[in-house]
């Protein structure tokens, strides 16, 4: 049996590939339906218009070697010998999923910028407003502005000013000429300048006007503070004030790499400084019996993402792999590498931030208190900054803040961030808080 | 149509289509400050929207820190603001 733990586009295609010569799938998700992320939907509403999505999840659907356990969230996982035991939560009640091959399917999750106001109500990702629309039918608010960086923001504008959304501004802090760094993944991916002309006529549809080298640097009552920035994200002067109810606001993803932590496997920084798992050309990890693929093993999109899946799935399968899968992925990695060219997260929002702007969310650590950690007391690394602030020790330990917070040391202290406090920063022994009462009755030994 | 029915929000009735979450029901009605913060007292609504941050977390029949992003609206639950 090989537990396959995610229903998006790499885990999907994951489960697909393998069950092709009859093995038994388990497939594991918390959303109620399959899709992941990128493919969420409504039950009542088949407005993702994915044919490829509709292929998969009817395939799945018809299989009987695949089993999927929907609404359940891994919480752990162990292995013991030649056997994994995958603990999840499902309902409020711990159960358990034996194994003797897993594929980590994990995916990623917005990453967030701090600036004044971001965590006041009306700050929020565009993953969230995404999965409010997409996920619920529910528009965050009526004026919108959509921020931060890459292309991600383009369905997120468009889809909300379809939903009848005013779409107050469309700002991306880089310049759409760092395209022409990476002029060898635009040919090879002619098929992407598709996608752009599609968005290109919903923009001039809706009347949204994307205006580049701006970010959102302010959220106060109601106002958001849109200001020009130049090539390393420091404000240049120029700032407007806008009325919004909404600004939704993404610098990228962040891949999940909880599982990382917990079977132990191979972690390094990919080119733009994430912690990514390290997986060989068949996307096995550094760990037998365990592949990984999507967003977990560096930052794709979709397209990269089904074929990695397809790989990992052919290979915990014992199948033949096609060198003309592997030349796809090729193409597909050219074009994730001119992604992270083109939309890099640079250091000047650190001078968007006050001393009272809050880093740490859960724990309401501002920047003073992490500034004063370096400076008063001594503290070197982001990790010694969060044990005298308690800055990503809150319930969603560090998903948020901890990047930022290295970064933010790094800019006091003049020291880069090292690949240790990247990587340090995404191992946590336990994936999900869980109550006492449900580990005792769960029978269950960490 | 979808089929609505309703959960109460610190005793307020709010109605809710069915397969929506409790954040999105709340969003919906208009009601953006899910919590407010244990040391600052500071307004919290929904943030990441897919279950990562936590910052969306209210009491659900009495059982606290759980993220209304996820959680389906069921009929007759009471949820209050959490801390």
């Amino acid at each position: 049996m090989i537990i396959v733990i995610g229903a998006g586009p790499a885990g999907l295609a994951a489960a697909e590939a393998a069950s092709r010569n009859g093995t038994e799938v388990a497939l594991i998700d918390s959303a109620p339906r399959m899709g992941g992320q990128y493919w969420r939907h409504r039950k009542s509403v088949t407005g993702y218009k994915s044919p490829r999505a509709d292929l998969l999840f009817s395939k799945i659907a018809a299989v009987e070697s695949i089993t999927h356990i929907s609404e359940a969230t891994v919480w752990s996982a162990e292995r013991e010998g030649d056997i994994f035991k995958i603990n999840y939560l499902q309902g409020g009640v711990e159960n358990s999923l034996v194994g003797e091959k897993v594929i980590v399917a994990t995916g990623a999750y917005d990453r967030a910028l701090p600036f004044p106001g971001w965590d006041t109500p009306g700050s929020m990702t565009p993953g969230a407003a995404q999965s409010l629309l997409k996920g619920h039918g529910v528009l965050p608010g009526q004026k919108i502005i959509v921020a931060g960086t890459g292309p991600f923001l383009l369905p997120v504008a468009t889809g909300l000013a379809e939903a009848g959304a005013d779409i107050v501004g469309l700002f991306d802090a880089n310049s759409p000429l760092r395209w022409a760094l990476s002029p060898r993944a635009l040919i090879s991916n002619l098929s992407k300048f598709f996608e752009l002309i599609y968005y290109a006529r919903l923009l001039n549809k809706y009347r949204i006007k994307p205006q580049f080298g701006r970010a959102v640097t302010a959220l106060k009552d109601g106002v958001a503070t849109v200001s020009k920035v130049d090539s390393h994200f420091s404000i240049t002067g120029q700032q407007a004030t806008l009325p919004t109810d909404v600004v939704a606001v993404g610098w990228g993803f962040l891949p999940d790499l909880t599982l990382g932590g917990l079977l132990v496997f191979k972690q390094k920084v990919d080119s733009d400084g994430t912690a990514i798992f390290s997986v060989d050309n068949f996307q096995l990890s550094s760990q037998r019996d365990i592949w990984i693929a999507g967003e977990a093993t560096g930052i794709g999109g979709a397209d990269l993402s089904l074929i990695e899946g397809e790989i990992a799935g052919l290979a915990a399968s014992g199948q033949k792999i096609s060198p003309t899968l592997l030349r796809k992925r090729f193409r597909k990695q050219l074009f994730a590498d001119a992604l992270k060219r083109s939309y890099p997260v640079q250091d000047g929002w650190r001078g968007w931030l006050s001393v009272g702007t809050t880093i740490c969310r859960c724990e309401e650590v501002k920047l003073q208190e992490i500034s004063d950690s370096v400076s008063e007391l001594g503290a070197e690394d982001s990790r010694t900054a969060k044990l005298f602030t308690r800055a990503g020790m809150g319930l969603c330990q560090g998903r948020m803040c901890s990047r930022n917070v290295s970064d933010i040391v790094s800019g006091i202290t003049g020291c880069a961030v090292t690949d240790t406090d990247r990587i340090a920063g995404s191992n946590r022994p336990i994936a999900e808080p869980i109550s006492l009462g449900q580990l005792s009755d769960g029978n269950i030994r960490l | 149509m979808s089929q609505t029915d309703r959960f109460t929000f610190n005793g307020v009735d709010i109605q809710y289509e069915e397969g929506q979450s409790i954040a999105a029901a709340l969003i919906n009605d208009e009601k953006r400050e899910l919590r407010s913060t244990r040391f600052g007292g500071e307004p919290r609504s929904i943030f990441c929207g897919i279950g990562i941050c936590f910052d969306c977390i209210v009491v659900i029949n009495g059982v606290g820190n759980q993220r209304s992003c996820l959680i389906q609206a069921q009929p007759g639950m009471k949820v209050e603001s959490g801390q």
